[in-house]
């Protein structure tokens, strides 16, 4: 696509040098779209730490200490393996494209989905058995 | 944030870069909500609330003010049809996700009054 003045071209950090080597850089609409959905998990694992600290902060008086601190823990150690999770997913399929081999199969979705189904389970269970 | 140079024009019909760019000021918004409720933590984990506040604060305002430099790199990147992966970017935002929620478990686990 043509443009009045494209400016010079900047050198690639040290760091992206060592992890992304080999291939060739993909479509730069490509690499933005990996961006942006990174973007997404790294905000789906920011909602989970809130969630876990709100949990620890706000519901004193509804739950039990041990079911309080279990779904505490439980959200913030789901946030810790997206947020993880959602970088090596990024670097993965900045990988694959630059060799043009098939995208990654996403490990973070349904970690992030049993994970979901736990916390669900737990206060569902929660809320049946509670004299 | 006021442009200090001459924004760059794009010929991408899909809006690549303001896409891109949004989603990173949707990430800092994130960042600053979940800090609103670290606050929370502070009448019963005191000071070490401050940790979280702090890992927060300082990536919401990293990304805040490296915004115009990244609009500019993607809009040169559309241009030149090639851009360089920002993968220190994307290891700093994730690393303080991993760190907030490892101080958050730690608090959790080891620093509970009752």
């Amino acid at each position: 696509m043509p443009t009045s003045s494209p400016s010079p071209r900047p050198e690639r950090g040290k760091f992206a040098a060592k992890l992304l080597r080999g291939g060739n850089e993909p479509d730069p609409r490509f690499t933005l779209a990996n961006e942006r959905t990174f973007l997404a998990w790294i905000r789906t694992a920011l909602a989970l730490v809130a969630g876990g600290i709100a949990v620890e902060a706000f519901t004193t008086e509804v739950f039990a200490p041990v079911v309080r601190t279990t779904i505490a823990v439980v959200l913030l150690v789901l946030a810790m393996a997206i947020g993880c999770g959602s970088f090596f997913r990024w670097l993965n399929i900045e990988r694959a494209m630059r060799h043009k081999t098939p995208l990654p199969l996403p490990l973070i979705a349904p970690i992030l989905a049993i994970g979901g189904g736990m916390v669900a389970a737990l206060l569902l269970a929660f809320v049946l058995l509670r004299p | 944030m006021r442009p200090t140079r001459p924004v760059p024009e794009h010929h991408d019909a899909g809006l690549q870069p303001e896409r891109t760019s949004l989603a990173w000021s949707r990430t800092t918004l994130a960042m600053i909500v979940a800090t609103a409720v670290f606050l929370r933590w502070f009448p019963k984990y005191g000071w070490f609330t401050g940790t979280l506040v702090a890992v927060a604060l300082c990536t919401a305002v990293g990304i805040y003010i490296t915004q115009q430099l990244r609009y500019h790199r993607a809009v040169s990147g559309i241009a030149n049809e090639r851009i360089h992966a920002d993968a220190a970017a994307a290891a700093w935002v994730a690393g303080s996700v991993v760190a907030l929620s490892a101080l958050g478990l730690f608090a959790v686990l080891f620093l509970a009054l009752d």
